[in-house]
């Protein structure tokens, strides 16, 4: 018989984090450093700039412990989203977001209850989905849903960098948000 | 007549943060007013946190953990430095409340100074950081101010606050002058559970316990100035927990408990 071990529940290690238990916040690092890095890899491709973003949303999130709200989302959605934003920022000198995210709590339900991704492997699993469903889209949408996420542009920049009516854009971003709809659910 | 719901390929792009121009504003006018249509951004916005997932996961080099945990750990120690509660041991000596007194505030000036000098050479953006420096050294300064008064006198009183049965861990010290009615709280109790927070109580020896403010569960890094009618002594001093803003007398149980004496 094989024992399941529950990991410690993000809750449980933020209110630990919140009477300054340095070791809660190396166990959520431990937990979700890989799959932000990767994706601020992906944004800044520059190991230096992501590795000092990484470091700084921690620490933020050390600093800030008392703040964080779980009712108004779930802690990796916080990460991502917060990481996200100011990896554009830095990329793209677009402050306005990371503070306006931040203050209006944009990461809100970004991550749906029934996705519990603090075990390894229902996070794991998850990433495999999301990056098979951003697979089997037309090269076109992909492209258009990509150059948004990952490089921040808006709909005019992606239009022009394309050279496809803003329209275009906008339907090939709408189609690609239904597509992965439909496959993840 | 009703006003049509936004275009939904427009809250997709909002989602991303790719909507601009006129079309981002007229949404976000529209928003405002239309729960629907809010709902529907949400689900866009659960739709639009998957994507970063498919990035494939990357290990940053161990430094970067082993330099973080190096900060958090110079941040306890530096909050530990400049922090009142931490200037109160468990067993107190007053000699050395005057040094220790000294030393912090002084830090503190420096810190300030500093953080002037150095945000003034920055970008306007870090003008609300400095006002929220300023607004945590000005409570330090507070709270040092009102520990010397208290240190200073020969009359004042530490009372230590101790965890009661079946209540969560915790403990505090509260350095109190009865003739001056004041105070300094520090301590550390477990979070209070949602919707509740916990209070402070000079309890007297005859009559209705005080009100002596709500504390944190976590005033270790940041000791509370409590300031009550002079002449009042204590009896003890109380911690309870209580629904969320406190209340004029208390209603929850003991958490808390120090004697004076």
């Amino acid at each position: 018989m094989t024992a399941t071990v529950q990991p410690v529940p993000d809750s449980a290690l933020m209110d630990r984090m919140r009477t300054g238990d340095e070791a809660a916040l190396s166990t959520l690092y431990d937990r979700y450093s890989a799959m932000l890095f990767g994706m601020l890899m992906r944004i800044l491709r520059d190991q230096q700039a992501a590795e000092e973003v990484l470091q700084d949303l921690f620490l933020q999130l050390w600093r800030n412990a008392g703040q964080f709200d779980p009712k108004r989302g779930s802690l990796p959605a916080w990460l991502m989203v917060m990481g996200r934003n100011r990896a554009i920022s830095r990329l793209r000198g677009r402050r306005d977001r990371e503070v306006l995210e931040e203050e209006e709590g944009d990461y809100a339900n970004t991550f749906a209850s029934g996705q519990n991704i603090e075990d390894e492997t229902m996070r794991a699993e998850l990433a495999r989905n999301v990056s098979a469903a951003i697979g089997q889209l037309p090269v076109e949408q992909r492209q258009a849903l990509e150059l948004a996420y990952f490089e921040g542009m808006t709909q005019s920049e992606i239009a022009s960098k394309t050279g496809i009516p803003v329209g275009t854009v906008k339907t090939r971003v709408r189609t690609a948000m239904q597509t992965l709809r439909s496959i993840l659910g | 007549m009703t006003e049509p719901h936004a275009n939904p390929e427009d809250l997709d792009l909002y989602a991303l943060g790719a909507l601009d121009g006129e079309e981002k504003k007229t949404l976000e006018v529209h928003l405002r007013a239309c729960p629907h249509c809010q709902q529907e951004l949400a689900a866009a916005r659960q739709r639009t946190a998957l994507i970063g997932l498919s990035a494939a996961p990357a290990a940053p080099r161990p430094q970067v953990k082993l330099a973080l945990m190096d900060k958090v750990r110079a941040e306890k120690r530096a909050g530990t430095q400049s922090s009142v509660a931490q200037i109160i041991p468990s067993q107190i000596r007053k000699k050395r409340w005057g040094l220790r007194f000294s030393f912090g505030f002084g830090l503190a000036t420096a810190l300030l100074a500093f953080a002037t000098y150095d945000f003034a050479k920055q970008d306007l953006d870090r003008g609300k950081k400095l006002q929220q420096l300023q607004a945590q050294v000005s409570q330090d300064a507070a709270a040092l101010q009102a520990m010397g008064q208290v240190t200073g006198a020969p009359d004042s009183a530490q009372i230590t606050l101790l965890q009661q049965p079946n209540e969560p861990p915790g403990q505090a010290h509260m350095l109190y002058n009865a003739r001056m009615g004041l105070g300094v709280y520090s301590g550390q109790i477990a979070p209070a559970p949602s919707g509740k927070s916990y209070q402070l109580w000079l309890v007297p020896s005859s009559g209705a316990p005080v009100d002596a403010g709500l504390v944190n569960a976590n005033q270790q890094n940041g000791a509370v100035v409590v300031r009550l009618t002079p002449g009042l002594a204590p009896k003890a001093f109380a911690v309870t927990l209580e629904p969320l803003g406190g209340r004029p007398q208390p209603t929850g149980p003991m958490v808390l408990v120090g004697a004076a004496s």
